[in-house]
C-alpha cells in the first residue's frame, strides 16, 4: 500500500512517461543532426573532388593530329609511282576506263554515270548498295552534307526556301542521282533544325514560291549533282529561285562560304575545325544538314579482267605504294599499277584516308609513327632520339608518346570544372571560339594516360605512374617490416607475456605510441633511418648504388618509417584477434598434451588470422594515405624516373596530391583531384579486401 | 579418509593434502582422495565447492590460470605431478579431459580426432585410429560418411562424443570429465552416460556433475564436496556411491543428497 504511493500514478504517470519520451526525441534528433552533418560534409568533399576531376579543357595543338596523319598519307600516296590525281570525276572515270592496269575510286554517283565503262571492286566482299551503305558495313561509306549559315536561313528567303525544299524532297530524288538516302532520323533532324531556324514549315514553304532570288552554292563535286537535281526540280515546280553551283572542292567551297561568297556549301565531309573558326570570325554560324549517303566506289576498267575485289589490306597497298599488280596479289599480272584518284583537296581524298587507314595517330603501326617522327622533327632531334634508343626498337606506346610530346605538343589553355561544364556550356564554347586554334574537349582527368604516364612539369603530359609505383614500393616495405614484427609482438604479449612490470611497461608504451602524431614518426625516421643508418638505407653497404649521389632518402627509409608508425596499430589489432580466440580451443589443445607453441601454431593463429589480416590491411591503408612523415623523411618533389627498388628515390600519391595542390596553375588542381580519386579508389579496394577477408573467414564457433 | 603416500596398483591417481589458491583466495582445502582404476568416480557438491578446481588440478589445467597455486601432492604413477621436474605436457598426455561445453576444433571431424595423435607422434594407421576412437565414442555410424565435415556441423551431443573420441584417441590413462552432459538434452545425456559406463572398462573416469541422479546412475565412487562459510571448498565425504547415497556418514551429505541443502 505504501509502495503504491511512492510511484506516480494516473495522469501524473502519463505525464511523466511523456516527459521521458520527449527527452529521448531530443537526443534522437541531436544524433540524427550529427550524422546528417557528417554525411553532408563527406558528400560535399566528394563532389568537390569529382567536380575538379572532370570537365572541359581548351587545348591547343601545335600540329593537329588528324592533319598530321593526313599530310603523311597524302605524301605517301602522291609520291608513289603511277599516281595521278583528278579534280573532275568524269575525267577520272574516263581515264580509268581507258586503261586495264589502272585502279581508282570515286563517288558513287559518278560510278553509276559511267557504269558501262567501269567495273566495281568489292572490299572484303562487300559492294556498296542501299543496304551495306545504310548499315555502314561498306567501308567507304560517307555522309553527304549541305552547309548553310544560320544567318542566311533567317535573313535570306531564297536560301531558306531552297534548303527547305531540298530537305523535304532529297530522299525521293537522291537514288536517281546515284547516291543513297540519309537515315530517316538524320533527315528528320535536318528538317527540324531547318524549321527551328527559319520558322517555316513545308506547308508555308509555298509562300516563298514567288520569292525570286539567287542562291550561290559552292563546294565539292560529289554533292553538286544532288544540288543541281534539286534546283531543277524546284524550278519545275514553279519556284522562282535561281541556283548557281560551282565545283571547286569542299575546302575551297567552305572558304567561299566563310568569306560570305556562297550561301550553300556542297560537302562530302563535315566542316573542319579551322574552317569553322574562320566562319565564326566572320560572324557566320555554319549549320550542317545531312542529305544523303555515298558509298565511294573502288573501280577498274571493264577491260580489266583479273580484279574481282580487294581485301582491306590489298586496298591499302594498291592505293598507296604497291608498284606492280603482282605485288598486291601474287596471281595478278606482273605489270605496273596505275592509281587514278581524286585530288588531295577533295573531301573524297580525306574520307578515303580516314576510312582505309584511320586519322587517329595512336591507331597506326610503329612504322607509321616512326615515319611521322622522322617527317615532322628536325634531323638533329631524330638523330639524338635514335642515339638514345633506335626508333625501330621502341614500343608503340613510347613512339606514340614521342609523337604527342614532340609533334602534337598539346598545351592546356584553360580548364573548367564539371559543374561549369554542365551549366555554362555555351559561355565556355563562346570563350573558346575567341581563341582560333583552341579546341574544346570534355576530359576525365582520370584516364589511361594519366595512370601510365610518368610525372611531368607540363600538366597535359603529367601522369602518376611514378607516384603509384612509389606508393606500392613504400607500402610493400612497410608491410614486410611491420606485419611480421607486429604479429610477433602481439603473440608474445598475449601468449607469453606474464603481466610482470616489464611486459606492462611495453604494453603501456605501445598503446601510447598508437596516439603519437605521425609527423613525430617522420622526425624519428629522419634521425634514425635517413641519417644514422644512411649507409644501410641508401644501399651503399650493399654496393648497389652510386656512392656520390646516394643518400638515405629512399623507399627503404620511408617504408621503415611508416612501418614504425603503424606497428602499434598492428600489434593492438593482432592482440585483439588473438584474445578473441575462444579459450575452449586452448584448453582442448592442452588437454590432448599439446605444447604451448603447438597450441598457438595450430589453434590460436589459424583462428586469429582473419582478425589479424583485417587489422593489418586497415593499418596498411593508413600508411598508404600518410603524407606528413614522408615529407620529413624526404619524398622527392619532382622525380621522373620510376622507382626500381628499395634504394630508389620516390614520391607517393599523397605527396603528389600535396605538391600539385600547391601549384598556381589550374590544370594541376585538376590533376590533384584526379590523383585523389585514384588514391581513394585504391584505399576503397584495400578496405573492401579487408571486409571480404573478414566475411569469408568468419566462423560460428 | 586418511591417505598413505604408498601407491599400490589399485589406484590411478591420488590427492594428498591438496590445497588450491587463486591469488589470496583459497579455493580448496586439504583434499585427500584416491581414485580407483577403471572405475567411475563422481565429484558432486554445491556450486563453488571446488569440485571442478580439484578435477582440473589432476592434469594441471589450473596452470593456465596465471594466479592459480597448488600446494600438496597429486600422485600419478607414484610421482607427484607438481614436482618441479614434471612436464605438464606429459601429464596431460596421460590424463585427458572433456569439458563442460563441447569444444571441437574448427576443423573436420577426422582432423579433430587425428590431431592429438599427430602432435603426439602417433606411428600407426591414422585412419584406423580415427575409426576406432569414433567407434569407442559411439559416434562412428553417425559420421562415417562425412568425416570431412566440420566438427561444428554436428549436434551438441554428437559434438561432445566427438570430444570424447578426440580424448581417447591419444590413449590416456585417465579421462577427466567436467560436467560433460550439463549442456545437453536428456536423451543426449543418457547416451553420454552409457558411453561413460562402456569406457570405464578401459579407462579410469573422473566426472564432475551437478546432477545427483547422474552420479548415482553411473559412478562407482562418489566424492561429496562442500564449502566452509569463507567459501573454501573441502571434501566432506568419499565412498562407494551406493553407500554414500543410502547411508551417508555425514549429516551435511545427507542434507545435500536429500535436497535439504544446496
Amino acid at each position: 500500500m505504501s509502495s503504491q504511493s511512492l510511484y506516480p500514478e494516473g495522469p501524473e504517470l502519463e505525464a511523466f512517461v511523456k516527459r521521458r519520451r520527449r527527452l529521448g526525441v531530443v537526443w534522437r534528433s541531436l544524433f540524427l543532426l550529427a550524422t546528417t552533418v557528417g554525411v553532408i560534409v563527406l558528400m560535399v568533399l566528394l563532389l568537390t573532388i569529382i567536380n575538379d576531376s572532370f570537365g572541359y579543357v581548351a587545348l591547343e595543338y601545335k600540329v593537329a593530329p588528324e592533319k598530321m596523319v593526313l599530310a603523311w598519307f597524302e605524301k605517301v600516296m602522291l609520291n608513289a609511282p603511277g599516281v595521278e590525281t583528278f579534280e573532275d570525276y568524269d575525267d577520272l572515270a574516263a581515264q580509268i576506263a581507258a586503261r586495264d592496269d589502272a585502279v581508282g575510286y570515286l563517288s558513287h554517283a559518278y560510278y553509276q554515270a559511267h557504269a558501262d565503262e567501269l567495273r566495281l571492286a568489292p572490299i572484303d566482299g562487300v559492294a556498296p548498295d542501299a543496304e551495306t551503305v545504310a548499315n555502314g558495313s561498306y567501308l567507304l561509306t560517307r555522309p553527304l552534307y549541305i552547309y548553310t549559315s544560320l544567318e542566311a536561313l533567317r535573313e535570306r528567303g531564297a536560301t531558306a526556301a531552297f534548303v527547305g525544299y531540298y530537305l523535304y524532297h532529297v530522299s525521293e530524288t537522291i537514288e536517281q542521282v546515284g547516291y543513297f538516302p540519309a537515315p530517316d532520323d538524320a533527315i528528320a533532324q535536318a528538317q527540324r533544325d531547318w524549321r527551328e531556324a527559319t520558322g517555316l514549315t513545308p506547308e508555308t514553304l509555298a509562300e516563298n514560291m514567288a520569292t525570286s532570288g539567287r542562291v550561290a552554292a559552292s563546294g565539292g563535286a560529289a554533292v553538286a549533282p544532288i544540288t543541281l537535281a534539286m534546283a531543277e526540280q524546284m524550278q519545275r515546280e514553279g519556284f522562282e529561285i535561281e541556283v548557281s553551283v560551282s565545283e571547286k572542292g569542299a575546302a575551297a567551297g567552305f572558304e567561299d562560304f566563310c568569306l560570305g561568297q556562297a550561301d550553300v556549301v556542297n560537302a562530302g565531309r563535315a566542316i573542319a575545325f579551322d574552317e569553322e573558326a574562320l566562319c565564326r570570325s566572320n560572324r557566320i554560324t555554319p549549320v550542317s544538314f545531312q542529305v544523303g549517303l555515298d558509298g565511294m566506289a573502288v573501280v577498274v576498267s571493264r577491260s580489266n579482267h583479273f580484279v574481282d575485289g580487294f581485301t582491306l589490306e590489298e586496298l591499302q597497298y594498291a592505293l598507296s605504294t604497291a608498284p606492280r599488280w603482282s605485288d598486291v596479289r601474287a596471281n595478278w599480272p606482273d605489270k605496273p599499277l596505275l592509281r587514278f584518284i581524286p585530288a588531295p583537296e577533295s573531301a573524297a581524298f580525306e574520307v578515303f584516308i580516314d576510312a582505309a587507314f584511320g586519322l587517329e595517330p595512336a591507331s597506326h603501326h610503329e612504322r607509321v609513327l616512326s615515319a611521322l617522327l622522322v617527317d615532322n622533327l628536325p634531323v638533329g632531334v631524330v638523330r639524338r632520339l635514335n642515339r638514345e634508343k633506335p626508333l625501330d626498337q621502341r614500343s608503340h606506346d613510347e613512339l606514340y608518346q614521342l609523337v604527342v610530346e614532340r609533334i602534337i605538343e598539346p598545351t592546356i589553355v584553360q580548364t573548367w570544372s564539371l559543374l561549369e561544364s554542365i551549366f555554362e556550356k555555351e559561355t565556355i564554347e563562346a570563350a573558346v571560339a575567341q581563341t582560333p586554334r583552341a579546341r574544346l574537349e570534355f576530359r576525365s582527368w582520370v584516364n589511361k594516360d594519366f595512370l601510365t604516364s610518368p610525372q611531368s612539369s607540363q600538366p597535359e603530359l603529367a601522369g602518376i605512374r611514378t607516384a603509384i609505383l612509389g606508393s606500392l614500393w613504400v607500402v610493400l616495405i612497410t608491410l614486410l617490416f611491420s606485419v611480421p614484427v607486429g604479429v610477433g609482438a602481439a603473440i608474445y604479449l598475449e601468449e607469453y607475456g606474464s603481466g610482470r612490470w616489464l611486459d606492462q611497461l611495453i604494453e603501456t608504451n605501445i598503446n601510447n605510441l598508437a596516439g603519437v602524431p605521425s609527423i613525430i614518426y617522420g622526425m624519428l625516421g629522419l634521425a634514425v633511418f635517413v641519417r644514422a643508418l644512411e649507409p644501410l638505407t641508401s644501399g651503399q653497404v650493399f654496393g648497389l648504388v652510386d656512392p656520390t649521389t646516394a643518400n638515405g632518402r629512399t623507399i627503404l627509409s620511408a617504408g621503415l618509417t611508416l612501418g614504425l608508425l603503424i606497428l602499434p596499430i598492428i600489434i593492438i589489432n593482432a592482440r585483439e584477434a588473438i584474445r578473441a580466440v575462444p579459450r575452449a580451443f586452448r584448453e582442448a589443445s592442452y588437454g590432448l598434451g599439446a605444447t604451448k607453441w603447438q597450441t598457438i601454431w595450430y589453434h590460436v593463429l589459424p583462428n586469429a588470422i582473419p582478425g589479424i589480416l583485417t587489422g593489418s590491411i586497415l593499418a596498411i591503408s593508413r600508411a598508404f594515405g600518410e603524407t606528413a612523415p614522408l615529407v620529413v623523411v624526404g619524398a622527392s618533389t619532382a622525380i621522373f624516373m620510376d622507382p626500381s627498388g628499395p634504394f630508389s628515390k620516390f614520391t607517393t600519391l599523397p605527396i603528389q596530391i600535396y605538391q600539385w595542390t600547391a601549384r598556381p596553375q589550374e590544370a594541376f588542381h585538376n590533376l590533384a583531384a584526379a590523383t585523389i580519386i585514384v588514391l581513394l579508389t585504391l584505399l576503397l579496394l584495400l578496405n573492401a579486401a579487408a571486409v571480404i577477408l573478414r566475411n569469408r573467414h568468419q566462423r560460428s564457433y | 579418509m586418511s591417505a598413505k603416500p604408498a601407491t599400490n596398483g589399485k589406484y590411478a591417481i591420488e590427492a594428498h593434502n591438496l590445497n588450491v589458491f587463486y591469488g589470496d583466495f583459497q579455493a580448496v582445502r586439504d583434499v585427500n582422495l584416491r581414485i580407483e582404476k577403471n572405475k567411475i568416480t563422481a565429484l558432486i557438491g554445491p556450486s563453488g565447492c571446488g569440485k571442478s578446481t580439484v578435477l582440473r588440478s589432476f592434469n594441471r589445467m589450473n596452470d593456465l590460470i596465471p594466479t592459480a597455486r597448488v600446494h600438496g601432492q597429486v600422485r600419478f604413477h607414484g610421482k607427484n605431478i607438481y614436482d618441479p621436474d614434471v612436464d605438464p605436457v606429459l601429464v596431460r598426455r596421460r590424463i585427458g579431459m572433456v569439458f563442460q561445453k563441447p569444444n571441437p576444433f574448427p576443423k573436420s571431424i577426422y582432423e579433430n580426432v587425428a590431431w592429438g595423435a599427430k602432435i603426439n607422434g602417433f606411428k600407426g594407421d591414422l585412419d584406423q585410429l580415427v575409426e576406432e576412437s569414433l567407434r569407442a565414442a559411439a559416434l562412428w555410424d553417425e559420421v562415417k560418411n562425412k568425416l570431412d565435415a566440420s566438427g561444428y556441423s554436428l549436434s551438441g551431443g554428437q559434438q561432445q562424443r566427438l570430444c570424447i573420441a578426440r580424448a581417447i584417441a591419444v590413449k590416456p590413462d585417465i579421462i577427466l570429465m567436467d560436467e560433460p552432459a550439463s549442456a545437453l538434452d536428456p536423451i543426449a545425456t543418457l547416451r553420454i552416460e552409457d558411453l561413460m559406463i562402456e569406457l570405464a572398462k578401459n579407462y579410469t573416469i573422473i566426472v564432475v556433475t551437478h546432477n545427483m541422479q547422474q552420479a548415482a546412475r553411473v559412478s562407482d565412487y562418489t566424492a561429496f564436496f562442500t564449502v566452509t562459510p569463507d567459501r573454501t571448498g573441502y571434501l566432506e565425504e568419499f565412498g562407494p556411491t551406493s553407500e554414500l547415497f543410502t547411508m551417508p556418514k555425514s549429516k551435511v551429505t545427507e542434507d545435500y543428497i536429500t535436497g535439504r541443502f544446496g
